[in-house]
């Protein structure tokens, strides 16, 4: 009874923005709650590039998306792999380390890496997006990754060392196949980050056609302040993508024993 | 050049990629904001000159500086126990395993998956005062709701009500600690007729008190940062600078004002405040015995 409410409390918020971009535009106040929409139209989702390039937004996310989850998880695999093969006291520190850069705030540097981006040229491009992904977004993926890689056996990497593998091909070849539900959690985390990521492109992004669809949603926020049913669709594409990923990765993120899922192999 | 004389370097070469990227990426910006935070740096020339103290000068007598410290700390205190006491009481509600009980969490997670703009622009509509959802669940019960956004006590509570739907990261953790625990010990717990509360309040709060700690920690930190764009989306600082919280201030700075080198000095103010959460949580953690 009580996870129920609570599922429904935490769920009527998205059903609001579902049934609010479905009302049709221009009608007066509703008397009541609304929980179904009142004659439900698509007439706002049409309307959405007829107002913004909507499709063009849509395109630079993707490929904003396309660069940075591969770097995301190379970097967080990588990392993780580091911290499995260190000793145990090395280890405490490096993770204690890993907690420290946890609860560095980006406001504490988004400024003076501006002016960095700004030195080296490159702002208004895509390049300071990718910095969040070279930092694999956050030290949480680099511990989910170092769990992962905790389990797999010593014997399995020695083996492979003294079958003269070098320690990228035992990373590749050994590691990284018995950590695949780590992977599509990390990249499904990672999408989600940077297809939500709306301060970077906010500072980095100044011409219109670089805008992705974080900024374009603000954008047309100015454009239409009013228009509800249109800035809800406009909220209902830009969530759509990040609900349908993570629907991938919940089976292992959400699972009854989540560390256990995370190591199974892909079994599971 | 043995495999053993190579292999104590292994990995740290795995490590250095990352270490690389947090000194350029997060070491030096933060340096660099020492070194501004004492010029008349606008952002736009490429010769600032030092100009000593006074930009700390100018803080120490500016009223908004006030206004943004005050309505961070509001936020910080109203929304960081709400948020800890959401992810730690639904992680251990929706913990334990039962039919269908991974799309109760499922449900709980997603908010913490809709792009935060996109949480913004729902709260504009949740919190509209003509249509805003909201408003007509308080007209069921009878009350005439209230103008949210247009007050400034309102206007912080609307803020600190969106952010109390993305909590997935400590909901996440708090699921995957719980399951650690030790099934023994509450079975022995429970053979010597200790109550669901007893257990909760001898056993698991106790075992979990330092991934408590560091939430409180993390969550001080991200609440401090986050709110920039509920505030800049919902907001924009105002009623009356009510949320106009520090990152708020120092973007305007920053980036809109050309008042780079006084939003270096906002930056290490709000660094300070970090430095000193780090260190009570690290004395905290000490007392817990993790760091033994």
């Amino acid at each position: 009874m009580v996870p129920t409410l609570v599922a429904a409390l935490f769920a009527a918020p998205l059903w609001f923005m579902v049934v609010g971009s479905l009302r049709p535009a221009g009608l007066p106040p509703p008397r009541s709650l609304e929980v179904l929409p009142p004659e439900p139209t698509l007439d706002a989702y049409a309307r959405l590039p007829e107002l913004i390039p909507l499709f063009r937004y849509l395109a630079n996310s993707a490929l904003v998306v396309a660069l940075a989850v591969p770097v995301t998880v190379l970097a967080a695999s990588l990392t993780g792999f580091g911290i499995r093969l260190l000793g145990p006291v090395a280890r405490r520190r490096v993770v204690l380390g890993l907690l420290v850069v946890l609860l560095v705030p980006v406001t504490a540097v988004w400024a003076t890496r501006f002016e960095l981006f700004r030195l080296l040229g490159v702002v208004d491009t895509y390049l300071p997006l990718l910095a969040p992904a070279l930092l694999a977004v956050s030290p949480f993926l680099v511990l989910l990754y170092a769990w992962s890689f905790g389990g797999v056996p010593e014997s399995q990497l020695e083996a492979a060392r003294l079958e003269g593998a070098r320690w990228l091909s035992v990373w590749r070849r050994v590691a990284l196949p018995q950590v695949r539900p780590t992977t599509l959690a990390v990249a499904v985390l990672a999408f989600t980050y940077h297809w939500a990521n709306f301060i970077d492109p906010l500072l980095y992004l100044h011409s219109g056609d670089r805008y992705t669809y974080a900024l374009g949603l603000q954008f047309l926020r100015l454009l239409n302040p009013t228009d509800w049913p249109l800035l809800m669709a406009g909220c209902v594409v830009a969530a759509l993508p990040c609900v349908l990923v993570f629907l991938l990765a919940q089976r292992i993120l959400l699972n009854d024993d989540p560390l256990a899922a995370l190591r199974s192999g892909g079994r599971r | 050049m043995s495999s053993r004389s190579r292999r104590p370097l292994t990995p740290w070469m795995f490590l250095a990629p990352y270490g690389v990227a947090v000194l350029l990426l997060i070491a030096l910006p933060a340096l660099l904001n020492l070194g501004y935070a004492f010029t008349d740096h606008t952002g736009l020339t490429r010769d600032p000159r030092f100009t000593g103290l006074a930009n700390l000068r100018r803080l120490v007598a500016d009223d908004f500086f006030l206004d943004s410290l005050e309505a961070s700390l509001f936020h910080v205190a109203v929304s960081v126990p709400l948020r800890l006491l959401a992810a730690v009481g639904l992680g251990l509600l929706l913990a334990a395993p039962r039919p269908g009980g991974r799309w109760f969490r499922v449900a709980v997670y997603l908010p913490t998956v809709i792009p935060d703009v996109a949480l913004a622009v729902l709260f504009l509509w949740v919190l509209n005062p003509l249509y805003g959802p909201l408003n007509q669940l308080l007209g069921l019960v009878g009350h005439p709701g209230y103008t949210w956004l247009a007050e400034p006590t309102t206007a912080r509570v609307g803020v600190v009500l969106m952010l109390l739907f993305p909590i997935g990261e400590g909901f996440l953790v708090v699921l995957a600690a719980r399951r650690l625990l030790d099934g023994r010990l509450y079975e022995a717990a429970a053979l010597e007729g200790c109550g669901p509360f007893g257990q909760l309040r001898r056993l698991t709060l106790p075992l979990l008190a330092p991934v408590l700690v560091l939430l409180a920690v993390r969550d001080t930190i991200l609440t401090l940062q986050v709110n920039f764009v509920p505030a800049y989306v919902l907001t924009d600082g105002r009623p009356a600078n009510a949320t106009q919280y520090l990152p708020v201030y120092i973007f305007d700075h920053a980036f809109e004002f050309s008042g780079f080198a006084y939003g270096a000095l906002l930056t290490i103010v709000l660094m300070v405040i970090s430095a000193a959460v780090i260190t009570v949580q690290l004395l905290a953690v000490r007392r817990w015995r993790v760091l033994r």
